[in-house]
């Protein structure tokens, strides 16, 4: 059985302006162990998804319907108090810009010690504070620098400072999203190393939100790409990878540069991501879509299974 | 394209610039942070040429420095031979004709303000160019190089009202509008999804074509770097480390820093490769830093003697390609 | 990144036809503008309330023409001589000396707009115009105006008008709301420096210098407008205060004699032994007071959600 089963899942917001459609039928499953990542560009759902799955979405949001299957139960007809038990000791999150998450006048070990007793999972300090210790061996911060205030640490130390406290109860599902986003190029190196060393040595599942399609498949088994809230590709990163089948994918691929291969014009996406407060009947991505047909204004499109592992969301794939 | 008959239209000599910490946070007194270490380099009329740095490089300070938003501590800027290091005045203004800049930001970038029309006219009105007749007309042209059609509908809007791509073109067309000699995009996609970004490199490769002009791309990106740039600088805590060729930098890369760089790009499909240069310390060195090769304490491949105590400076190493490096 | 975009969401721009875009872009956004203010509940409550007063003040001219004994201050009802409740003739009563009370209160309305309105104005102008400089230049200058601000600041206004109606006798009520005035922008032009000095180092700010423009050009063309809005806030605000201690003035006895207030008429009320024997006339001046200041902070509230664009009630995320 997975760990994870999302299944139809839909997401909106109430806004000034009218109910926006922020998520639209998703379904995806994650293996115990594995890694899933989501892709996609601004607007396009992902952060959303993100915290619907911890259930800490703001009071305008609105989860339509679905399911979320975790452990074989449904998250979403937990209790509040169920909720708060599974959060941070089951499935941890580590959010955007989370760097700054961290209190600046508290001292890091601290603020640590403070989440591990708050959530019940030690009794006394010094228990605690060893956690800690461990922690901070875990992520690879020295052990000397636990005392620090958060603006004594570089950027990719306050990333790994928030990466032990999400590992701090051992979660079984950490949702990262764009945890490397403010970082440069080696810090982001040597911090998306160490998720994948965690993920390998405790068996965590992680589901791994970027706008940066590299990076993703870099570190997931698993790619989903998402535009305007819906699902478009979905499976084995080595498939989607080389051989991308919805248009939206293959025009995200080619307006990477890259540094190896031939060095290929990028193309970018003419047009602007449609309006989720009336999404289009029909394909959300056909107005910019080279390979648009006649019927992809009205009618939705359909999955298309490549392969057992690899799928699409396209009519006009052959 | 690129015209090289060794008089370059932009020209640093011995650039160094100083930033004094105040105390800080807890205490502990003034620190000088070294921002630009004796920089010295060369752009030809109509190229692009990239300097590559992570945050805090020094980078961003350098081209501060040649739009003079900052004086450097020392060391001449030159502009087509004449130095404007020390300019004020007409003169001064003279010069904001022919430079000109890309920001990174294009959510801070354009006063909130203003309609799109006014931040895009306004270089115009600061130096007193035409009627109003003609400065509608240069904006809408400005719009559409800058890849926004139809003009007429962006021209009363205001920046909330746009997305980031749109008011990242909407900067360049306010940069472009006085048609500058050479611009400076400072990570001018650093904000911005893939999508668009393709688009905006592939507006300033377009001005390039059709105006002439000369581009310095700073960025923290090599693969924007390699795609966009004729040559290619690397810059690491404030020095040159490597200067090259596009594809000299990014293919047959000499410095270890460049090549950590390289090893630490996101494999794009390349999954089994192994790291290929492998220069990168997992742990740093403990060292003075005054002394000795800026890239000493994270360095596998250096040589604790020497690198330790003296500077490497620039020297060649292959077609117009230089390293800083004593074992490149 | 984390930015949610509604695609490309345009407003009610998309209603105005070609014409209306050649017409100056402050139209534009007025049009916008009031379409924002008439969400806000707050808004249109205060925005009622002060039409009602601001009908109240302009209809104080009504009542003298309808016959010489509804005059504020002069006009004397021949056949009553005390203060007598409601009635056909004096709808809200009479004074102690038989002046009709409604039209007192029509003239206070038309007062307290005066008063309140110039005071705010002129240390609104005063104060937005040394927070800026103070804010742009820094060093000498800068810290020169925040000294003098600081001085006039610790100055208590309600006392030193008393003291100066105590030296020169009954001061007059321009004098008033000069001196008002002079005493209140330095709440104001701290503010405005604050606002300055972080405007200071935006990049919209370095583009304008990058450009070539001089530093007036900044402090007007890009500062002020930024600014404005906060000025205009603090000026909602100090209507309210202007008002306030004009009443307070008057209902200790240092007002303008000669000026009809709601201030002077609760001193009447008081000074005349009426207090609790005269509700009709006691409770409308006070009521007006309380109502004005009220609205008038309300429509600050409204009108800060519709001069920044960041306040509204945009939601949703990425």
């Amino acid at each position: 059985m997975a760990l994870l089963e999302v299944e139809n899942l839909s997401i909106g917001y109430h806004s000034q302006k009218g109910y926006l459609h922020a998520v639209e039928d998703i379904s995806f499953s994650l293996e115990a162990g594995k890694s899933f990542g989501f892709v996609g560009e601004s607007g396009c759902g992902k952060t959303t998804l993100g915290i619907a799955l911890m259930r800490l979405l703001p009071p305008n949001g609105v989860i339509g319907e679905g399911r979320i299957l975790f452990e074989g139960k449904d998250l979403l007809k937990k209790s509040d108090e169920e909720m708060r038990g599974i959060r941070w000791k089951k499935i941890a999150m580590i959010f955007q810009a989370a760097m700054n998450a961290l209190n600046p006048v508290h001292r890091v070990e601290d603020q640590i010690v403070e989440a591990i007793l708050a959530h019940d999972l030690m009794h006394s300090k010094e228990e605690a504070m060893k956690q800690v210790e461990d922690l901070f061996v875990l992520v690879g911060i020295p052990k000397d620098r636990m005392r620090d205030y958060p603006h004594q640490y570089s950027g990719g130390m306050k990333q790994r400072a928030i990466i032990a406290m999400a590992m701090a109860c051992r979660p079984t599902l950490m949702i990262a999203d764009e945890p490397t986003t403010a970082l440069d190029v080696i810090v982001q190196d040597q911090i998306l190393g160490e998720i994948k060393s965690l993920q390998e040595k405790y068996k965590i599942s992680i589901i791994f939100i970027s706008h940066d399609i590299s990076i993703v498949s870099d570190v997931c088994d698993n790619i989903g790409v998402m535009y305007a809230g819906q699902l478009v590709e979905y499976g084995d990163k080595v498939e989607v990878f080389s051989s991308p089948a919805h248009p939206y994918t293959k025009a995200l691929l080619s307006s990477y540069p890259t540094v190896t291969g031939e060095k290929y014009k990028l193309e970018p996406i003419a047009g602007e991501p449609p309006n989720l407060i009336n999404p289009p009947s029909g394909c959300r991505f056909c107005h910019r879509c080279p390979s648009a047909g006649v019927s992809c204004k009205t009618e939705s499109p359909v999955w298309f299974e490549l392969t057992p592992t690899h799928r699409a969301f396209c009519s006009y794939i052959r | 394209m690129v015209e090289n008959n060794n008089k370059p239209i932009l020209q640093l000599k011995d650039i160094s610039k100083t930033y004094s910490s105040k105390t800080s946070f807890l205490g502990g007194c003034g620190k000088e942070i070294v921002a630009l270490n004796h920089i010295s380099l060369k752009i030809f009329k109509g190229e692009i040429f990239g300097l590559v740095g992570e945050s805090g490089s020094g980078k961003t300070t350098a081209g501060r420095l040649i739009v003079k938003l900052e004086k450097p501590a020392a060391g001449k800027i030159f502009l087509n031979g004449n130095e404007i290091t020390g300019l004020t005045g007409k003169v001064l203004k003279d010069f904001r004709l022919k430079v000109q800049m890309i920001f990174q930001d294009p959510y801070q970038s354009l006063n909130p303000q203003l309609s799109i029309y006014d931040t895009v006219s306004e270089p115009l009105h600061i130096h007193n160019i035409e009627n109003v007749q003609a400065r509608k007309y240069l904006v809408i042209q400005a719009l559409k190089s800058a890849g926004l059609t139809p003009p007429d509908d962006f021209l009363h809007r205001y920046p909330h009202q746009l997305s980031g791509g749109q008011r990242q073109r909407v900067a360049i067309a306010r940069a472009m509008i006085l048609k500058p000699k050479f611009v400076i995009a400072d990570e001018p996609t650093s904000m911005l999804d893939a999508s668009i970004s393709a688009h905006i490199f592939n507006i300033l490769l377009e001005m390039r074509e059709k105006l002439g002009t000369t581009f310095l791309f700073i960025s923290h990106s090599l693969a924007a770097a390699r795609y966009l740039c004729d040559r290619i600088a690397v810059i690491y805590r404030g020095n040159l480390v490597e200067i090259g060729p596009g594809d000299a930098v990014i293919q047959k890369p000499k410095h270890p820093y460049t090549q950590a760089l390289l090893d630490a790009l996101p494999k794009f499909g390349h999954w089994d490769e192994v790291r290929r240069y492998d220069t990168l310390l997992k742990a740093e060195r403990d060292t003075y830093q005054d002394e000795g090769c800026p890239f000493f304490d994270r360095c596998k491949v250096a040589h604790k003697e020497k690198c330790s105590r003296e500077r490497p400076h620039l020297t060649a190493a292959g077609d117009s390609h230089s390293v800083a490096c004593f074992y490149a | 990144m984390g930015r949610f975009e509604i695609g490309s969401y345009e407003m009610s721009m998309e209603k105005l036809n070609k014409k209306s875009l050649n017409r100056m872009p402050w139209m534009a956004r007025f049009r916008d503008g009031w379409a924002i203010y008439r969400q806000n509940l707050l808004g249109k409550i205060g925005l009622t309330l002060l039409v009602i007063f601001a009908l109240m003040a302009l209809c104080s001219f009504i009542p003298p023409l309808i016959d010489p004994m509804y005059q504020p201050m002069t006009g004397v009802d021949p056949n009553i001589a005390k203060s007598t409740g409601p009635s056909f003739r004096h709808w809200l009563g009479t004074d102690f000396m038989g002046r009709d009370i409604l039209s007192q209160l029509l003239a206070g309305a038309r007062v307290a707009f005066m008063v309140g309105v110039s005071a705010a104005f002129m240390s609104i102008v005063i104060g937005t115009a040394i927070g800026m400089i103070a804010g742009y230049m820094g060093k000498f200058v800068d810290t020169l105006l925040m000294r003098l601000a600081d001085m006039i600041m610790v100055m208590p206004t309600l006392l030193v008008v008393l003291i100066l109606a105590a030296l020169f006798g009954q001061l007059n009520i321009w004098t008033i709301v000069l001196i008002i005035a002079l005493f209140r922008w330095p709440g104001v032009s701290r503010v405005i420096r604050a606002q300055t000095l972080s405007l200071k180092q935006r990049p919209f700010i370095e583009a304008a210098k990058v450009a070539g423009a001089s530093h007036m050009r900044i402090i007007f063309r890009h500062i002020m407008p930024n600014v404005l809005p906060l000025a205009f806030l603090y000026m909602t605000f100090r209507v309210t205060s202007a008002i306030i201690i004009e009443a307070a003035l008057a209902f200790l006895g240092f007002g303008d004699p000669s000026t009809v207030s709601w201030g002077m008429m609760l001193q009447w009320v008081w000074k005349t032994g009426h207090m609790f024997k005269a509700p009709y006339w006691l409770l409308p001046p006070g009521i007006c007071i309380s109502l004005i200041t009220l609205s008038f902070y309300m429509l600050g509230r409204a009108m800060d959600e519709v001069l920044d664009p960041r306040l509204r009630k945009e939601t949703g995320t990425g």
